[in-house]
């Protein structure tokens, strides 16, 4: 509990009954999202001022039962037990107006454990447009808690639930006359009759639900097996399209702005080891990483406001029946997409995915489908192994897209069937009813995800890419005679007032320095002593050594082949491509035969070649191993396959 | 005199779009004790009524003023009354 709150209260509820809106209505954005120890379901945290004085408020889960065997019960259960850490000295329970019955059971289950507690009434507004007009007075007398009318939308009651929840918790408010509860389980006859009593002496009729025909219709078309795959698919091309575009710009300001501040760092210190590790370890590290931010803020902004207008849950509904062929729920579809664009919002959004078994399964194949950073290896690839067959060069660029999709559904498929056998959840849930979405919900989704990104980033991922730049930059090479000439001619260039010829000699000095520092490295040695393992994919040391600073980040394997073959990166560049198409190995032999082409190629599409991602596969998944298993899989895949590429097209 | 016809159980998935039925305190027994309970808190309980909204293998069921979607190999085990005043 935070040192100024005068006491902790968690609010509980059924899933779609503005828990969360009220929540963030009575903690504004002091709001963090966390998981309680030891588990991977989260909950939001924040602290509440309104009514006098602090309050720390707990939003769980929502949950239909605290009984059910489901983690996100069986963490509301532990929570409020003081199971995973001090009970809260009361409990909130939202009770959603519209559907007071089925909550008014769930509300049985909490009371029955004797804690204190105050009730929500929420969605009354709607409730009211249905000629439904509830008494809250009647429901208090009949639960013997406080019962207020709350709304987080429009703010009504909030002060009033804030003090209510204070009196409580603190035990100032004098205790309610207690009243018996049914001991039978929610849905169960005794259980609904004891609802049915209170919902109807607050004034509610028991009749008929009505149907609306705008949320039938709608429903008829977006779980219709054509129609609702074709609306999915176009509201997800939508929301890409928008994500590459709009992300585009705090991307390239990002990058911009990493650069300015490398070489910042580099004029500020002196030439040398300190100057070299701040620029390329730390800001580049984080960098690297910090590129990818607003990719993944917008894609929770507009998730969470699709999510809110109930589109989602009917798509996924849709979906199920294709997914589960191969192990998988139709939840796991969105995350599978996602990680087109980028593995690491694909995975954070498996949290959308409710079983255990479905979501590890999803996390594990995610980083199968192509991403936009393996873009610049498959170019390069592509156009190397097919120099004058563009079409064929379109062909496997395709391929690669379709050979990472067949990979990723057969290890799901492998994993539900294998270590991951079980059961799935079944596809039963609740299709919240169609609304305009909130912003400001949005908006606080996309700052929680983030935030959990960048703590990512600035731990484990800064760390590493710490060593992986050490592993590159030791031990420091001295420049080598060529390049000190260079460096010679281009002063007396300069001294002749050619600018432009000395730019381009110091350029290619620093090219020559860069390849031998590459050469000598730590990391090249590892890629000597490892190179054997790469002899049946037909890569040479040099390819190796690729091959393992690219660990990283799958893109650098452009950059520091570039390096080695002294031409530029921009594959789109036709002198890049020829300097790569006729760079030789030591042997004299070509670099990129059109067999290790095709094995580096196949390769790329199935290898684990990205350290962000596996770190967050670590903490998603709830631990390392599973982030082991995902690098030893796919990496001991992509090698068998590399292996078998290089043979069928070398021979 | 007792009716000595008993209630005609179905499949909840043979109920047209419209129909209504109810559910018995034995109509998920075909279901996995999780997935029981689950949907028993989701608000299928004993003598619930229900109305088919969507039939297929994307099946939508109003209870109450709750809609739920359920995957056809769940709707196909769940066994229900149809309701005579229906569509």
């Amino acid at each position: 509990m935070s040192d100024d709150a005068a006491a902790t209260i968690a609010l509980v509820g059924n899933p779609n009954t503005g828990k969360t809106t009220l929540f963030n209505a009575l903690c504004g954005t002091r709001a963090r999202t966390a998981n309680f120890p030891g588990s991977t379901v989260d909950h939001h945290a924040g602290l509440c001022t309104l009514g006098g004085g602090i309050l720390e408020v707990i939003d769980l889960p929502g949950i239909y039962s605290l009984d059910l065997d489901l983690p996100e019960c069986a963490v509301c259960s532990d929570c409020i037990a003081g199971r995973l850490g001090p009970a809260p000295d009361a409990v909130v329970l939202v009770l959603d107006a519209t559907n007071l019955q089925r909550n008014l059971q769930f509300a049985s289950t909490v009371l029955r454990r004797g804690v204190p507690c105050v009730a929500a009434v929420t969605m009354t507004d709607a409730a009211r447009s249905a000629g439904l007009v509830l008494s809250t007075e009647s429901i208090g007398k009949d639960l013997g808690i406080p019962v207020i009318e709350a709304s987080g939308r429009t703010g009504i009651g909030l002060v009033d639930l804030a003090r209510s929840a204070r009196d409580i918790a603190t035990r100032l408010a004098p205790p309610h006359p207690a009243v018996p509860f049914p001991h039978a389980t929610p849905g169960t006859a005794a259980c609904a009759e004891w609802a049915a009593g209170i919902f109807e002496r607050a004034g509610g009729r028991a009749t008929r639900a009505g149907t609306d025909p705008l949320t039938e219709r709608l429903d008829l078309a977006f779980t219709h097996p054509v129609l609702g795959i074709a609306a999915f698919l176009a509201t997800m091309a939508l929301l890409f399209m928008s994500i590459f575009w709009l992300a585009s710009y705090p991307m390239d300001a990002i990058d911009a702005t990493i650069g300015t501040l490398a070489e910042l760092v580099r004029s500020l210190l002196p030439d040398g080891l300190l100057s070299d590790f701040l620029a390329d370890g730390v800001v580049g590290g984080i960098g690297a990483t910090l590129v990818f931010l607003p990719q993944i803020a917008l894609l929770f902004f507009l998730l969470a406001l699709l999510e809110d207008t109930g589109y989602l849950a009917r798509a996924a509904l849709s979906l199920d029946r294709t997914m589960r062929r191969f192990g998988l729920p139709g939840q796991a579809f969105l995350p599978l997409l996602s990680s087109h664009a980028c593995a690491l919002p694909g995975i954070m959004s498996t949290r959308l995915i409710p079983g255990r078994r479905d979501r590890l399964a999803t996390i594990l194949c995610a980083p199968f489908m192509s991403c936009t950073a393996r873009i610049p290896v498959y170019v390069l690839l592509c156009g190397l192994l097919f120099a004058n067959e563009p079409w064929l060069a379109g062909i496997a660029f395709a391929g690669c897209y379709a050979l990472g999709i067949a990979a990723g559904l057969g290890t799901a498929w492998l994993l539900r069937t294998t270590i991951l056998a079980g059961e799935g959840r079944a596809m039963v849930m609740e299709l919240p009813p169609y609304r305009t979405p909130s912003l400001r919900t949005a908006l606080l989704v996309a700052r929680d995800r983030s935030s959990i990104f960048l703590r990512n980033a600035a731990t484990v991922i800064l760390s590493i890419s710490v060593v992986m730049w050490w592993l590159s930059a030791f031990p420091r090479s001295d420049p080598t005679p060529q390049s000190q000439a260079l460096r010679q001619v281009a002063e007396a260039a300069v001294a002749a007032g050619d600018e432009a010829r000395a730019q381009e000699l110091v350029a290619a000095a620093d090219s020559l320095d860069a390849q031998t520092q590459a050469r000598g490295s730590f990391a090249a040695r590892v890629g000597d002593a490892v190179q054997p393992a790469f002899e049946p994919l037909g890569l040479d040391r040099q390819l190796t050594m690729a091959v393992l600073t690219s660990f990283l980040a799958r893109e650098v394997f452009v950059n520091t082949v570039a390096i080695q073959v002294q031409s530029g990166d921009d594959v789109a560049d036709p002198s890049t491509m020829e300097a790569m198409r006729t760079a030789t190995r030591e042997d004299g032999t070509p670099l990129f035969g059109r067999g290790t082409c095709a094995a580096l190629l196949v390769f790329y599409v199935l290898a684990m070649q990205c350290l962000p991602t596996l770190v967050l596969t670590g903490r998603e998944a709830g631990g390392w191993r599973w982030a082991l298993l995902q690098l030893g899989w796919m990496s001991a895949l992509a090698w068998v396959a590399g292996a078998i590429a290089f043979q069928l097209v070398a021979t | 005199m007792t009716d000595p016809t008993p209630p005609i159980r179905i499949p909840l998935t043979q109920l047209a779009p419209g129909q209504r039925a109810t559910v018995d305190c034995s109509a998920l027994d075909a279901l996995p004790p999780g997935d029981r309970c689950l949907l028993t808190a989701m608000g299928l309980g004993e003598r619930c009524e229900v109305r088919m909204c969507r039939g297929g293998r994307a099946c939508i069921l109003q209870v109450d003023t709750t809609r739920l979607g359920l995957s056809q190999d769940v709707a196909e085990r769940i066994m229900v009354t149809p309701i005579d005043d229906a569509p």
